[in-house]
């Protein structure tokens, strides 16, 4: 293969893990920072897509501009389930164990209400528009403009959530709530208007990342489980709770991907990180990148 | 009344499977397959409970273990006869999950169950890709199968040996071992309690259940494909079924394994997704209002007859 060839591929697979890192990113501040496994996090990737979808095809709004409205809805969302939902099961939870086998059963139930909902409301066929879907020409590679643009907001909403948690006063409470809960909460940090906050913030990015891949490929009410379990690889090999290692994360596993369906085939994708995922959580299960 | 016949289990699990025996000879077709689904679902319910209720592993790798006993009943029902077929499902899935359990039964938690959904999806790819490759199809048509009333005998044999079995575990020294690994695994390890061997022989003893449903099961189809045998939907239906129904106890898994099916066939076909957005959010209200399980709501009174009020 020539070096063009080789240059493609990887980018290609980088695209695809910038999308992956924003899912997972996502998924992490809920598990990093309140325990919640939260399984339908796809579901309100669907949702995202979906709504942008219905938005450019009905009123004719470009995704672009889109994109900070999904952003807002999906928080709102997430911030509403929380309040709803998790809130109440860690109030009656007697420890962390518990609460993390009874948040991931409810997250198993808001996947099957969020996606039978959106099947009931737009049916099961594939859906899509065309989007700044001529090509480009970098180097001597050939992308398509939509997918560029994918990757380059992907990656600066996740280095964006990075900066904001190293930098800010806001991301000093929620990396101190990572550490130590209960010291978090003795040094005066507000666990009961942060929790749902980062809960939608988390649900807000998988909101976006959903709408930037309806620009891109064909969305369904059923896209969002494999973004589901993708998130979940991610941040198994960056680590639970760790939002630079689900970047890196994220990046590796799109090439992984890239190069593992070149050279084998395209049917083998979900075998493959299955066979990644489960390598990772059987001989390093605190993540690649854990000291 | 209630309180007796569950002092009673024995009785009662033999006066229930004498009234499930006569059901295909006295019943419509319908209400005949409703009550299959019926049994179907109370093994997997109880044999899931047996080990992950007990162990609060939670377990989501079911519909691996019926997919392998489908799978192993579609390539040999026309060498082997029927007993040795249902068996034989049985021990693929006991052997897989012998190796799966001594690979990730170190992981407790989340880890654990993501663990075991991430393997049956595996599984279901592997299946599917080797399939494709080596058969050269997708499916497999299963053209001599044994008649409805053989599969529903052996579909309540196996419901009734799986709720023998757990009656038989929970008054045993294994069933202690198992509830104390879930009580408080290292108290349990000190005490002297092999908990690695124990877990796996748990694991293995559900998970042969599984197989043998899928087993007997894939006759019922006639027609087997990997996306079918191996839906996630099972496993979930499975843990479902008996974290609403309670999975510390024998009675709730049943009770919530025959009110489901009921729901299931009758509202499955007309509505498919409202019924699972009812079934989505029943999850959600168990999980938070009757964490639980519908067993309390009985156990509760029991206690409070005793006059020892518990909770």
């Amino acid at each position: 293969m020539s070096l063009t060839g080789w240059a493609e591929l990887l980018a290609g697979g980088l695209i695809t893990g910038g999308i992956y890192a924003l899912v997972a990113i996502g998924l992490n501040l809920q598990y990093g920072l309140m325990r919640i496994m939260n399984i339908s996090h796809g579901e309100f990737l669907m949702l995202g897509a979906f709504l942008t979808w219905w938005a450019h095809t009905t009123w004719g709004i470009s995704p672009l501009v889109f994109l900070p409205v999904a952003f807002a809805v999906l928080m709102l969302i997430g911030m509403a389930v929380h309040w709803l939902c998790f809130r109440q099961v860690a109030a009656r939870a007697p420890n962390v164990d518990v609460f993390e086998a009874r948040s991931l059963m409810v997250g198993f139930g808001l996947m099957f209400f969020v996606q039978n909902t959106a099947l009931l409301i737009w049916g099961g066929d594939l859906r899509g528009y065309e989007y700044l879907a001529e090509p480009v020409q970098v180097a001597d590679m050939r992308f398509t403009a939509n997918k560029l643009v994918l990757f380059g907001i992907a990656l600066a909403l996740s280095l964006a959530l990075i900066a904001l948690l190293k930098l800010t006063l806001l991301g000093k409470a929620v990396r101190a709530l990572m550490q130590s809960p209960i010291g978090a909460q003795l040094v005066g940090i507000n666990t009961k208007r942060l929790h749902p906050l980062m809960f939608g913030i988390g649900l807000g990015l998988s909101g976006v990342a959903g709408a930037l891949l309806s620009m891109t490929y064909e969305i369904s009410p059923s896209m969002g489980e494999p973004y589901t379990v993708t998130a979940l690889i991610v941040i198994t090999l960056g680590g639970f709770g760790s939002i630079a290692g689900s970047l890196v994360g994220g990046l590796l596993l799109g090439v992984v991907e890239a190069l593992g369906m070149y050279f084998t085939s395209p049917s083998l994708k979900m075998l493959l990180s299955y066979a990644v995922f489960i390598g990772v959580l059987i001989w390093r299960p605190n993540g690649l990148f854990s000291r | 009344m209630k309180v007796p016949l569950a002092n009673r289990p024995w009785l009662t699990l033999g006066i229930g499977l004498a009234l499930a025996a006569v059901v295909p000879w006295i019943a419509s077709d319908f209400v005949a397959s409703v009550a299959l689904s019926c049994l179907m679902y109370i093994a997997l319910a109880t044999s899931w409970s047996l080990f992950c209720g007990a162990t609060r592993y939670l377990s989501l790798a079911t519909s691996a273990f019926f997919g392998l006993g489908a799978y192993s009943s579609a390539s040999l029902l026309e060498v082997l006869p029927w007993p040795l077929v249902i068996l034989s499902g049985a021990a693929v899935a006991c052997v897989i999950a012998v190796v799966m359990g001594a690979a990730v039964l170190h992981l407790r938690g989340t880890y654990f169950a993501v663990l075991t959904f991430g393997m049956t999806e595996l599984i279901r790819h592997a299946v599917t890709f080797v399939e494709k490759q080596v058969s050269g199809t997708v499916g497999r048509v299963l053209a001599v199968v044994p008649s409805n009333e053989t599969v529903y005998l052996t579909v309540l044999a196996i419901a009734g040996a799986a709720i023998a079995t757990a009656i038989a575990v929970k008054r045993s020294r294994f069933g202690l071992a198992l509830a104390g690994i879930g009580a408080d695994e290292q108290r349990a390890q000190t005490l002297g309690v092999d908990t690695r061997r124990y877990k796996i022989a748990g694991f293995a003893l559900t998970a042969a259940f599984a197989g043998a449903v899928g087993a007997a099961m894939a006759v019922r189809w006639t027609y087997i494909e990997p996306a079918a045998v191996f839906s996630p939907f099972i496993g979930f239906q499975t843990v479902l079924i008996a974290l609403i129904g309670g999975a510390a106890s024998i009675g709730g898994p049943v009770v919530a394994a025959i009110v489901f099916s009921l729901l299931a066939e009758t509202l499955r076909l007309q509505l498919p997704y409202g019924y699972m957005m009812v079934l989505g959010l029943l999850l959600i209200l168990c999980v938070m209002y009757l964490p639980n399980g519908l067993a309390s709501l009985w156990q509760r009174k029991t206690a409070a007859l005793r006059g020892n009020g518990h909770d």
